[in-house]
């Protein structure tokens, strides 16, 4: 290349590259970036050897290129002009693509995006969701051209930008011109960046240094690398006009050594610049001088704070020192100085090209532009994003970053690294700009966006912030180097289960302390993390403080498997797992048996926490661990049966439970095994609660929930049938009769009543779920006919909806009055009800009731829709004049149950609680009167199963405790079982990927609806043992 | 070559390019880093009175930042990363791993130069977490078969096994 002299001769050899482009040439972009982790250098050589196979070397390109942005798909590439992209693209596939796309437009099916509902292949990459909600401005050019060639930047518009600002402003006008386009710094502060050249063009002193910090070390953040692998002339070109704008003379990258590709191309980049003159002195005949030249960082993350970075560069040890002076009074070399990030400078290009004016047709108010994120953590669509500065949170995450993998539960997403906060779900829909997050404790930061799911302990994510802040504050200023120091040490306290209430407090004082009194950035904000989730999550650092339970189960203090952690009875999931494995059905149910006495009815309608945090998971799918309880529990009862003798009465005292619910019978089965007497009353002819009378056969046939409860009563428990604790026989006279406790579990039955017009007239058609449910369970003879039309959202709402299919209705509605995804009930209910035909309408409110002759005709709902809050949370509101009439011959209610507590008399001193139960102390489930606890659903309210048993657990150790006279807190944490067994399972075998979970088959929709079959299948013996065999043995690694 | 013996004719060649020029003690020490695997402690006297510095700023510059060290370092040096996005994926198992199968803990070197294991706080490769860098080359989304892989891989390349 002959150097340039002139702008003209700039432009005739722009005209000499465009003229050697051909237009419609087609041209494979590969990423050679990212992706090069992903072997996309094979993917590339493939398709040159392909492409010179079939003779179209002469004809098409393959060109190297920085990253396209979506990474979880890697190794991406992308065909031009056809506009399209293959993804997870293999060295064998160039054949193929050669073959039929190059040759012949066709279109390769198996390469192309997939929606993950439809499985529709989609093409074109503007149709991608990924790329169709972004706005790429910044990242136009970003795997797009070969970043290595400055010919291809400047074809694609380059550096007419600095020719712009040289030929046609000066520069106090390119200052004016970044000034109105509103940009603020992109490092993460949002300083504007215009103020800052002002600043430093009005500075005394010569030389002025011009600073690219591309020391990019907030841990989840990869724009800027993204940035220089991909289009590093954006930034150097950048870089000029800034110096062009404050007149400095020389300038630096300061990059991070630990991005080798972004050190070579920017070396590349420069040589080529100073080969074209568009580096040096007289840069293009214009009289503008400037030297540029790489700093490699040499690892420290605090070198990113500005004064640090400049410490750096001079040679010193990378310490910030005070400010002011500012860098833009005295900088490098004690000179006035400016420091840009990376982006930033990458921004300036667009705003002298194409103007103030179009530069802030996007953003907010206070912000223009956009903002590029890299998404990353527990995210579908891991990658590069650039979007307009205010969009929700909830729109990159969901829309773009298509939500979390496996299902889960979104938690928070971190921004802004160690200086940031986290970002709880209900500010999802908050937009993304500078004043906002900063409100509710997060920052913009300089990008990074790490999501966060229920697997993920917010109080660990605290420590794993300050071990980093700690690691890495100089140790210049006490306040940080003690303060991190200390504030760690509380953290890891905590995570070890060895914190104190009062530990909570101390943070929250050292946060403000250290925030208020540190040298530099880093301090100032090494709090944050910890903070923010203290304040969003603080009953996560409650519950490992108190109860040694982390709600992630992460932390191993107190973490043996994260199955049996995240199972609220604490079952030791992996050795039944390992049992059934083996063929030991019968110890697999034992082992289940020691935290709960339901594994029959657990394997079917437990809404299983222990799969969501199964660690197989992250690698493909969950271990099917209910569908294992139930293939054990099944065969244990056709093989063994009923238990072979009582449990030994060992204890004087006698102990009654009132209910024989899953909460009353798990209490009285714990009881009984330490060696009390237990007695059950139960007002009703059969005993299970809600399992006996109100979950419907097609989930739980009623001979498994008979047979569970026969074998707790074979195990020495007496259980009184139709023999209702009330005014008549009261709590109080079961303590007169010599009951040394009581444990109240009388569950939530009362139905809710919405409370419109029409509901309180006794209509012919009208009814509750729970009422409906129980009558069908209890045999009454009841046919629907007709349209029914079903109130609510939860689960007996689906239930009443899916059992009203089974008696006779033709049709079956629900109606709910919040979105579809917020309803209660579990997914895998909601999806087979719509299997079946049952039509789900959301954002409708009853109104009232239309009724003719005491019979109920139809009902009138009225619009709802969900209003957001300033601050980001959301509320249902009635749209009046939005209304919706329906035919119906059926109205079933089912909006909630709650408590119903008109069994205790009136002038009990029991404590009631403000909405109809007991007020009880949480931890030992004790009342206002000694000897009597309560628990279960008749607490907490409408819950499940799997946590009625826990309470019920939790209630037996505390009256065992109450009767030998121990006062210290209930602490339930994990054990092993003393069935230990030792299958090595998946953990020994080399391949651990090759397994996928086996599929549990269900009875066909059309047939099953025509009787109260049971709608799910169990595992074979094959099948389950199979399945037990992808277990990764998470309890025995060492900790 | 055994890695603990220095080439003094090319680390003189290093502090000749090096000499006198300003700010130049970074750039110097990279070289030095980069070509021996570490900053032998004997050299940081000709290194200071090359640059007209004081052996104390060199001794304090070498301990400030992560990228020095004054122990050789091994023909591979694993970084495994422990960036926010690998922590919330698994990174700590990973590592876990790494040190059982290697035998070394967080910055120490086999006793065979082989290996050298360490940490850094992000390797900006997030998109590929749980990730890690063996020189520089990226390995991601690891799971322990993975790893495994990888690290019988740099085992092979030199004649090991």
């Amino acid at each position: 290349m002959e150097k340039l002299s002139s702008v003209g001769q700039f432009e005739w050899l722009r005209n000499r590259i465009l003229s050697k482009t051909t237009k419609d040439k087609p041209v494979v972009h590969v990423c050679m970036t990212g992706c090069r982790a992903y072997g996309s250098a094979s993917v590339k050589d493939a398709l040159v050897e392909e492409v010179k196979k079939q003779g179209l070397s002469e004809t098409v390109e393959i060109r190297s290129t920085g990253c396209h942005g979506f990474c979880a798909k890697a190794p991406v590439i992308a065909i031009e002009p056809l506009g399209i992209q293959y993804q997870e693209v293999a060295p064998e596939d160039a054949a193929e693509i050669t073959a039929l796309t190059l040759k012949k437009n066709q279109l390769i099916e198996r390469l192309a995006y997939k929606d993950p509902k439809t499985n529709v292949p989609i093409y074109h990459l503007d149709q991608i969701p990924f790329y169709a909600r972004q706005e790429k401005r910044v990242l136009k050019r970003c795997g797009r051209i070969d970043p290595t060639r400055v010919e291809d930047y400047i074809a694609a518009g380059g550096y007419q930008a600095i020719v712009k600002a040289l030929t046609k402003m000066n520069p106090d006008q390119v200052i004016e011109e970044v000034i109105s386009a509103g940009i603020g710094g992109r490092g993460g502060a949002g300083f504007p960046t215009g103020l800052k050249w002002k600043f430093a063009r009005g500075a005394a002193g010569q030389p002025k240094y011009i600073i690219c910090n591309a020391d990019e070390g907030d841990p989840g953040a990869f724009m800027d690398r993204a940035m220089l692998e991909g289009d590093p002339h954006a930034v150097l070109e950048g870089m000029l006009i800034g110096a062009y704008a404050i007149g400095a003379l020389n300038g630096y990258i300061y990059v991070r050594e630990e991005y080798p590709i972004a050190v070579e191309h920017l070396n590349i980049a420069i040589d080529q610049l100073k080969e074209l003159g568009l580096l040096g002195e007289n840069i293009l005949g214009m009289g503008f001088d400037l030297e540029l030249s790489l700093k490699m960082g040499a690892g420290a993350f605090v070198c990113g704070e500005e004064t640090a970075l400049m410490a750096s560069i001079e040679g010193k040890r990378g310490m910030p020192s005070a400010k002011p002076p500012f860098p833009a009074q005295e900088g490098l070399d004690r000179k006035p100085s400016n420091i840009n990030n990376v982006e930033t400078f990458a921004n300036i290009p667009l705003i002298i090209d194409n103007g103030a004016a179009w530069y802030r047709e996007v953003g907010t108010e206070k912000s223009k532009g956009t903002k590029i994120f890299s998404l990353a953590g527990k995210v579908n669509n891991t990658g590069l994003v650039e979007v307009p500065i205010g969009v929700t949170i909830k729109d990159v995450v969901f829309e773009i970053g298509g939500g979390i993998p496996q299902g889960r539960e979104f938690k928070a997403v971190q921004m802004g690294g160690p200086s940031g906060g986290c970002v709880p779900k209900q500010f999802l829909n908050l937009p993304i700009d500078y004043d906002t997050l900063q409100k509710i404790g997060a920052i913009m930061g300089s990008g990074g966006m790490v999501v966060m799911d229920e697997n993920n302990c917010m109080v660990e994510i605290a420590r794993f912030f300050l071990s980093f802040t700690q690691s890495e504050s100089c140790g210049k200023c006490a306040p940080c180097r003690l303060g991190t120091t200390q504030l760690l040490k509380i953290l890891t306290k905590i995570v070890n289960g060895e914190g104190r209430m009062e530990d909570i407090q101390t943070i929250k004082e050292l946060g403000e302390t250290i925030t208020a009194t540190s040298l530099c950035g880093l301090g100032q904000t090494c709090a944050k993390p910890a903070i923010s989730t203290l304040k969003y999550f603080t009953k996560e650092y409650e519950d490992h403080i108190k109860e040694k339970r982390c709600a992630g189960a992460v932390c191993d203090s107190m973490v043996i498997s994260a199955c049996q952690h995240a199972c609220p009875a604490g079952i030791d999931v992996p050795n039944y797992v390992a049992a059934i494995s083996c063929g030991n059905y019968e110890q697999a149910v034992d082992i289940i048996r020691e935290r709960n006495p339901f594994p029959a009815v657990c394997g079917r309608i437990c809404i299983h926490p222990c799969e969501t945090k199964c660690r197989r998971g992250e690698l493909d799918e969950a271990v099917a661990i209910r569908t294992l309880k139930r293939f054990a529990s099944d065969w244990y009862f056709e093989n063994i049966g009923m238990a072979k003798k009582p449990f030994p009465v060992t204890r004087s005292e006698k102990v009654a439970v009132v209910g024989a619910g899953p909460a009353g019978l798990t209490c009285a089965y714990f009881l009984s095994q330490m060696g009390y007497k237990v007695k059950v009353f139960e007002s009703q002819k059969i005993g299970g609660g809600m399992l006996g009378f109100a979950v419907p056969e097609f989930r739980l046939p009623r001979e498994v929930i008979q047979e569970e409860i026969s074998y707790i009563e074979s195990c020495g428990i007496d259980v009184c049938y139709d023999t209702p604790i009330d005014a008549k026989h009261t709590v109080n006279d079961l303590l007169r009769e010599g009951f040394a406790a009581v444990f109240i579990a009388a569950g939530a039955q009362a139905s809710k009543q919405v409370g419109i017009p029409g509901e309180e007239l006794a209509l012919e058609g009208l009814s509750y779920g729970l009422q409906f449910l129980t009558d069908i369970r209890l045999g009454k003879n009841i046919t629907l006919g007709g349209k029914v039309i079903v109130i609510g959202g939860g689960n007996v709402a689906f239930d009443t909806a899916r059992t009203a299919l089974r008696v006779g209705a033709q049709d079956v509605h629900i109606y709910y009055r919040r979105g579809i995804e917020e309803m209660p009930a579990w997914e895998k209910d909601i999806e087979e009800a719509v299997e079946e035909g049952v039509i789900i309408n959301p954002f409708w409110s009853p109104g009232k009731i239309i009724h003719h002759n005491g019979k109920v005709t139809g009902i009138e709902f009225i619009g709802s829709k969900a209003v957001l809050e300033p601050d980001g949370t959301s509320y249902i509101k009635v749209e009046k004049d939005r209304t919706l009439k329906v035919d119906a011959d059926e109205i079933i209610i089912s909006i909630g149950q709650a408590p119903d507590s008109s069994f205790i008399s009136e002038e009990s001193q029991l404590e009631r609680s403000l909405w109809g139960s007991l007020e009880v102390d949480n931890n030992s489930l004790t009342t206002n009167v000694e000897g009597i606890f309560a628990g279960g659903d008749y607490i907490t309210g409408p819950t499940t199963v799997i946590s009625a048993i826990a309470s019920g657990r939790r209630a037996a150790i505390a009256i065992d405790k109450y009767l030998l006279g121990e006062k210290s807190p209930i602490s339930i944490i994990d054990e092993k079982t003393k069935f230990e067994e030792n299958a090595g399972l998946a953990l020994d075998e080399e391949t651990t990927g090759e397994k996928p979970r086996i599929k549990i088959e269900i009875e066909n929709p059309v047939t099953r609806i025509k009787d109260f079959r049971e709608v799910e299948k169990g595992f074979t013996e094959d099948q389950a043992r199979l399945e037990a065999g992808r277990c990764l043995r998470c309890d025995l690694e060492e900790k | 070559m055994n890695s603990t013996e220095i080439d003094w004719e090319t680390f003189s060649d290093i502090i000749e390019k090096h000499r006198n020029k300003k700010w130049g003690l970074i750039p110097l020490l990279q070289d030095v880093q980069e070509r021996f695997g570490y900053v032998p402690p004997e050299s940081i006297e000709s290194i200071a009175e090359a640059l007209n510095l004081s052996s104390s700023h060199v001794q304090g510059v070498i301990t400030f930042y992560a990228g020095f060290s004054t122990e050789p370092r091994g023909r591979c040096v694993l970084k495994v990363c422990r960036g926010t996005a690998c922590h919330v994926k698994g990174a700590k198992n990973i590592l876990r791993i790494i040190q059982k199968d290697l035998d070394l803990q967080e910055g120490e070197t086999s006793p065979d130069y082989q290996f050298t294991l360490e940490t850094a706080a992000c390797l900006g490769a997030c998109f590929l977490a749980p990730a890690m860098m063996v020189d520089r080359e990226y390995y991601g989304k690891l799971n322990p078969t993975k790893v495994t892989s990888v690290l019988g891989e740099y085992r092979k390349e030199t004649g090991e096994e």
